[in-house]
This record gives C-alpha cells, sequence and structure tokens, in this order.
C-alpha cells in the first residue's frame, strides 16, 4: 500500500498485518500514482533483527526493519530521521534531545502540562526535511515505545539537547558543538549518496537552527528555562 | 600511503568529519573527527602518495616549517595504518 509519509508517496511492501494497522493513519487516498520511495525488508535483515529482538513479534520485527528502509533512502530526497521528541506550541516545532534515560519524555510531558496548546508531532523520531525556509518536522507513524504523536508537521525552529541537573541552566550551542552531540541521534544509511547527503543534512540542520544545551529538574522552572530561550517570549502560564 | 575507498568527508558544523560508507561501515562502526591538517592530508591520501608528497601539500598550504610538516604527515600516516584505513 502506498502511504504519505513527511510529503512523499511510501510505497511498502509488508507480508504481516502489523504494519497496516500501524500505518493506518497516513494510507493514501491515491494508490495509484506514482511513488516517491519503495520499503520493503529481506529475510537477511529481518533475520538479522530477530536475533538483537528476540522477545518481539514477527510484525514489529518487520516494523522496525521498514522504517530503516524507508529512512535510509530519505537524504537524497532531503530528509533525515532525528532520533528526538519534537513538540509544536502555536504553530512552531522544537526538539528535544538525549541519549536515552535523559529525560526526553519527562521534559515534554512537563511542556504537555505547563503549556497550554502545545502537542506532541512526534515522542521519538521524526523526520525532519531540509527546504529553503528551514527545516520541517514531521510526525510519522513511528513514534517510540510511547506511541506518542500525530500526522502533523511544524517548522522546526530550535534543538534542545538535554542533560539532567539539580538546577535549571540553559546556553545556546555553536554548530561545531550541536554537530557533535547530534551525530549519535542520527541514522547513517549505509550507501555513499545517502551518508553524504545525511552530513550535509546534518551540517544544514545544526547551522541554520539555533541549538541550546539545556541543564534540567523536574519542575515548572525547567519549562520556563527551555521555553523563553527557544521562543524569545516570557513565559507565562495560565493556571 | 593510500586511503581505502568506502569514506565520505564531509564539513558539519565547520569541522570535518568522516563516515565509512558500502562494505566499510560494516567493518568499521563510528566516526573520524579531522581537524584542518587532518582534512587536507585525507583527501590529499585518497589517492597513492608518499610521505614526502604529503609534506610538499602541506607546505604549499600551510606557512609552516618542513620539520613540523612532516612530524604532521608522519603521524597522520600512522594513525590512519594503525586503524587499518590504508591500503
Amino acid at each position: 500500500m502506498i502511504y504519505d509519509i513527511a510529503g512523499l508517496r511510501i510505497l511498502i511492501q509488508n507480508r504481516c498485518k502489523y504494519t497496516e494497522m500501524f500505518c493506518k493513519a497516513y494510507l493514501s487516498d491515491d494508490q495509484t500514482s506514482p511513488y516517491d520511495i519503495s520499503a520493503t525488508v529481506t529475510n537477511e535483515e529481518f533475520y538479522e533483527e530477530k536475533k538483537a529482538s528476540s522477545q518481539f513479534s514477527d510484525g514489529y520485527i518487520e516494523n522496525i526493519c521498514l522504517y530503516r528502509a524507508i529512512c535510509r533512502q530519505m537524504p537524497v530526497l532531503n530528509r533525515m530521521l532525528l532520533h528526538a521528541a519534537v513538540l509544536e506550541y502555536e504553530g512552531n516545532g522544537y526538539a528535544f534531545l538525549g541519549r536515552s534515560g535523559t529525560g526526553k519524555s519527562t521534559h515534554t510531558g512537563l511542556w504537555l502540562k505547563h503549556l497550554e496548546g502545545s502537542k506532541i508531532v512526534n515522542g521519538d523520531k521524526p523526520i525532519l526535511q531540509s527546504t529553503e525556509q528551514g527545516f520541517i518536522a514531521y510526525g510519522t507513524p513511528w513514534m517510540g515505545k510511547e506511541g506518542l504523536g500525530c500526522n502533523s508537521s511544524a517548522p522546526l525552529k530550535g534543538l534542545c539537547f538535554l542533560e539532567q541537573a539539580k538546577e535549571n541552566s540553559i546556553t545556546r550551542l555553536t554548530p561545531a558543538e550541536a554537530a557533535s552531540r547530534i551525530f549519535v541521534q542520527i541514522l547513517f544509511p549505509e550507501d555513499e549518496k545517502n551518508a553524504a547527503r545525511t552530513l550535509e543534512l546534518t551540517d544544514k540542520l545544526v547551522t541554520e537552527t539555533p541549538a541550546y544545551l539545556l541543564k534540567c529538574n523536574i519542575s515548572k522552572e525547567a519549562v520556563k528555562t527551555s521555553f523563553e530561550a527557544m521562543t524569545g517570549k516570557p513565559y507565562s502560564p495560565k493556571n | 600511503m593510500k586511503i581505502k575507498n568506502g569514506f565520505v568527508l564531509r564539513k558539519v558544523g565547520g569541522e570535518s568529519v568522516v563516515v565509512p560508507v558500502g562494505a566499510m561501515s560494516k567493518e568499521f562502526h563510528g566516526m573520524i573527527n579531522l581537524n584542518e591538517t587532518g582534512a587536507l592530508l585525507w583527501n590529499f591520501y585518497t589517492e597513492d602518495h608518499t610521505v614526502e608528497d604529503g609534506v610538499a601539500a602541506l607546505l604549499a598550504e600551510y606557512d609552516v616549517e618542513e620539520e613540523i610538516a612532516r612530524r604532521d604527515v608522519e603521524n597522520f600516516c600512522k594513525v590512519i595504518t594503525e586503524n587499518g584505513f590504508a591500503e
């Protein structure tokens, strides 16, 4: 079936039913026009993933492999997968990044709680598209264990790297500092064209998008700290 | 020395990085960070050249003493060879 994901028409050739249910909200109304990407999973890839994730069902394993197969074809189409949680607030997107366990979902949960109207575009694996006006973050069916996100998109206005701390503080990162932190959150395709393009897109991303290091605890003040730095607006919560 | 095929070098955020591609990405997992001289030498040694050639290439680009340029090139070639990136 063909799905509309991140502004592309994607033909997904799955064997297990799981993926059809999983991607239902993204099913294209037009199943006949040409597609941009076709994704399928080879036996070799499937069994390699099954070794690594033996506790999961075949449908789930095929599903993980399919997203990888899609994402590694995207860079030449000006898109890339980023491991991050992207929130939307007043029409703009903000990405929160950190190694597993640093509190991405905790901090984004605090935004949802303390900033009325904020919503999660994708809680774990958004796709970013490079455009002449900067990057756009897209929701996709793949959004991490918690399954938080929706079929929407927002222009990306900030990258926020998280670290746990007792006191809240935020500093602006240089493009080089942002690059050194972002590499571990990116999928590198194996083929040369897409790998090179991934580096070029990453360069654009850290050059065009303001990046910050947020040291934070779990509090409303942590939201104030990241919100004010990234939006440039005063934080005035409605209680 | 010649650096094996299967790497791409790009500037990201102003810093030069190299990633493995194709078959090389199965052999080597990771990323190489290069300073300015390192990036120049990496590009230079994607074709087969001697240490002397490398020294000449550095001297042509930078205003440094030959002794320092030679030390840099020897270090670079040593690191490349030790990591298995040389043919």
